[in-house]
């Protein structure tokens, strides 16, 4: 019988099993990398979008192409080159819809040897010609195809491969072109169109997978919005079925003999260790708020919200008061268009303030504060404010050059209820 | 929806801004070359192209007209000056120019005039001005339906790839708003789990005493009794696993019945049995037969078995006092041993499962702990729960 090495400190294993609480069940999967069902989180249709643009490119390289016809001094290996650019990406295109999230390395590598077969084929046709910019046709189409696949290998590869083809491009144009000012802007024109839409299509994929990211993780902390007063995180339960078992494990082990009595020491810290956690979460796991849940189970609120909350007060507000102190954090936090500069939030609950006379329906003043780093105030976006009303009356200020926002939250008496 | 739509825009704005100025940066280049336009050109040029630039940067931070009206005037003033500039017919390089300026650096506009019916309609007025004016300024050089040809190419890609993004951020939305709604139902089916586990607690008390056990190697212990009292708490632990929510009668030296109010006698007796097997000797005062609520009494008598416990571990001696005395309002019990104690700053409290075990238990039903201790001079422990 084995068991997993537990450390002995009492707070260090505390602190392990928040860190673990921050990935969260089922539908946290979803979002982790590695996941094949995130290409359809709407990235397969930005694909199909691309694949558009690539066949719209392509039928007005052919069309140049059909107009250059007569120029050619041998048009074979430029039919050639078409007719396999052809083929391919219709096959590319095909296969982009099966794999669905991701093409295999083989295929990737195949895919990139053909575009080079068809670059290669058009130059041999046109270098008779020496004005690439201007002659090349298939080649620029096929540079540009790697649109096709543009969702489904990662912005490093694509960007690797336009930048190989660009700089053979390039080459072959300064190799074969003898530049002049009448010629020198179609090769610049020329290497550009072949070039920037894929640069272009790989920031879109890219700011539209983090669009995604990060709407799923607001989505996802949004349901701690109806949880109860107190909840236990989304691991909770998992981790206690956890270490049931294996005290199950353990006890019956010594029930049956298996592990004789007494113990050896390290048996024994294995206990030691399961009755500590088994402590902390019967005991410690019922001890957190909505608030508290919401800001470790996101990446994006738990690298810059801190939460001061000693009385647990945030469990009172109601659904739609914590909604808006979470739509308030979430932009604060992640409103901004410089995603270098470094925000931080600090929301602090309470203490309840005593209210003479009664407040309406003995209602309980629960002041929350909200300080920030790196938040101008005239930088905040309106719905801010709009959410922030929600939560109760504020008024706000300037703390060292940062938003500083004080809510006056009125909220139920628990003991009325 | 709202703050997906608020990126979706943000999104558009970042691309327009690197798609106007990558072909804006193609078109300048095509400008340098040698003898592209007239020297003179380049007087008007320089401005303008700062204009352009800096609107462009803007586009990027703000969804306002202004910044894409700056950018159309200076594209279009670019085109003006080239061609009032160059009067002798424009040169391949200056026509280059001009069609990356307005067919691909202009027309990034289209992204971000994609998203509605509104701007939408700004983006057609936009594109026909600048066609008809581009048309008209380059016909000398260039035939008119080449250049509106290359217009419509440029425009059409902007726009459709703007379109495209806008229509795919509402299907995205869709579905996580369907993982938001699932992942919901997985939180209230997790909490409704950890409550079914948390309320076993009197399955769970007796599994933690047998694990402390455990964890002093069952010293002391009768290994008989201990791998008895293993084996009922594992097919307690199973039962729990396999779905019911067992409620122990008893387990080793508790007697755990789950009735509303227990005498508290009863159970002491078994408190105390428990700990003489260990090797403690307890002796016990005051008042030995007091109701409790079973919560209430639950956390009493764990956090006086904690306290046990700790002396049993830590104390350096084999016996220990406890009063038990009670008023109409609270009910008081005081551990005291005349063992080693300790300097109370210098041993942390959670160490000692203090704080865990103790407070946040007897807290929970409205009692408090108090600790006093002395090194040399033993230690006292006050209990207090409400009745």
């Amino acid at each position: 019988m084995s068991y997993p090495p537990v450390g002995e400190n009492t707070l260090g294993l505390l602190a392990e099993v928040r860190a673990s609480r921050s990935l969260v069940g089922g539908a946290r999967r979803l979002v982790r990398p590695e996941n094949p069902h995130r290409a359809s989180l709407g990235t397969a249709f930005i694909g199909i979008g691309a694949s558009l643009v690539c066949g719209i490119r392509a039928i007005y390289g052919f069309s140049w192409f059909v107009s250059y016809w007569p120029e050619y001094p041998n048009p074979v290996p430029a039919l050639a080159a078409w007719i396999l650019l052809i083929v391919v990406l219709a096959t590319a295109f095909v296969t982009a819809s099966i794999v669905g999230d991701r093409l295999p390395d083989w295929m990737f590598s195949v895919f990139l040897a053909l575009l080079a077969t068809v670059i290669v084929l058009d130059i041999v046709a046109i270098w008779e010609l020496h004005d690439v910019g201007r002659y090349a046709t298939a080649s620029l189409t096929a540079a540009m195809s790697l649109l096709l696949v543009i969702t489904l290998r990662r912005p490093s590869e694509i960007l690797i491969s336009i930048g190989v083809i660009g700089a053979g491009l390039l080459t072959v144009m300064l190799v074969n072109t003898r530049l002049t000012t009448d010629n020198a802007s179609a090769q610049i024109t020329s290497l550009a169109f072949a070039v920037l839409p894929v640069v272009i299509g790989v920031m879109i994929v890219r700011g539209f997978r983090s669009m995604v990211q990060v709407e799923l993780d607001r989505v996802l902390v949004q349901s701690t919005v109806s949880a109860p007063r107190f909840a236990v995180g989304m691991l909770a339960s998992e981790e206690l079925a956890r270490l049931d078992l294996a005290a199950e494990e353990l006890l019956d082990s010594v029930a049956t003999g298996r592990i004789a009595l007494p113990l050896r020491p390290k048996t024994a810290s294995v206990a030691a260790s399961l009755a500590t956690e088994l402590r902390l979460h019967l005991i410690e796991g019922r001890r957190e708020t909505w608030l508290y849940h919401a800001i470790t189970e996101s990446e994006l609120l738990g690298r810059s919200v801190t939460l001061v909350d000693r009385g647990s007060l945030a469990g009172l507000l109601d659904a739609n008061q914590r909604d808006g102190l979470l739509a308030a954090v979430w932009l604060l936090v992640n409103d901004h268009a410089k995603k270098t500069t470094v925000r931080t939030v600090q929301v602090s609950v309470g203490p309840i303030v005593a209210t003479a006379p009664v407040a309406l329906n003995h209602k309980l003043k629960v002041p929350v504060v909200i300080t920030t780093t790196g938040v101008q105030r005239n930088r905040v976006d309106p719905s801010t404010w709009d959410a922030i009303r929600r939560v109760g009356r504020y008024s706000d200020s300037s703390q060292n050059a940062s938003l500083r926002v004080e809510i006056e939250c009125f909220v139920d008496n628990p003991a009325d209820l | 929806m709202d703050h997906i739509l608020k990126e979706r825009d943000r999104l558009l704005q970042g691309t327009a801004r690197i798609y106007g100025l990558g072909f804006a940066g193609v078109a300048l280049l095509c400008l340098l070359v040698p003898d592209a336009v007239a020297p003179a050109t380049y007087l008007p040029l320089v401005p303008l192209f700062v204009a352009l630039v800096f609107a462009q940067y803007r586009i990027g931070l703000s969804r306002s007209y202004l910044w894409i009206l700056l950018e159309v005037l200076s594209v279009l003033g670019i085109v003006v000056s080239i061609s009032a500039l160059n009067p002798g017919g424009l040169t391949p390089a200056a026509l280059s120019a001009i069609a990356q300026l307005t067919a691909a650096s202009l027309a990034s506009v289209a992204l971000v005039l994609a998203t509605d019916r509104v701007r939408i309609g700004a983006l057609v007025g936009i594109f026909v001005v600048v066609t008809v004016v581009t048309v008209w300024l380059t016909a000398d050089s260039r035939s008119p339906i080449a250049t509106a040809g290359l217009l419509f190419l440029g425009w059409s890609l902007a726009a459709v790839t703007g379109i495209w993004i806008s229509a795919g951020v509402p299907q995205a939305a869709r579905r996580i708003a369907s993982i938001g709604r699932a992942h919901r139902a997985e939180r209230q089916a997790s909490e409704i789990e950890a409550q079914r586990r948390q309320s076993a607690r009197l399955l769970h008390d007796t599994v933690l005493a047998t694990l402390t056990l455990l964890a002093h190697s069952g010293v002391g212990v009768a290994p008989a009794a201990l791998q008895q009292q293993s084996a009922d708490d594992a097919k307690l632990l199973r039962q729990l696993r396999l779905g019911a929510t067992p409620t122990p009668l008893s387990s080793g030296g508790y007697n755990l019945e789950p009735v509303e109010e227990t005498v508290l006698g009863t159970t002491l007796e078994s408190v105390k049995q428990r700990f003489g097997r260990m090797g403690l000797e307890v002796s016990w005062h005051g008042t030995g037969q007091v109701l409790l609520p079973s919560d209430v009494l639950d956390a009493f008598l764990l956090a006086l078995a904690e306290c046990l416990e700790n002396v049993r571990r830590h104390s350096g001696v084999r016996e220990a006092h406890v009063t038990i005395v009670d008023d109409a309002t609270t009910v008081r019990a005081m551990i005291t041993d005349a063992g080693v104690g300790f300097i109370l700053d210098d041993v942390d409290s959670a160490r000692l499962g203090f704080k865990e075990s103790v407070v946040a238990r007897l807290k929970e039903v409205g009692g408090h702990a108090r600790l006093f201790s002395e090194p040399g001079s033993g230690t006292t422990v006050v209990l207090e729960v409400p009745r």
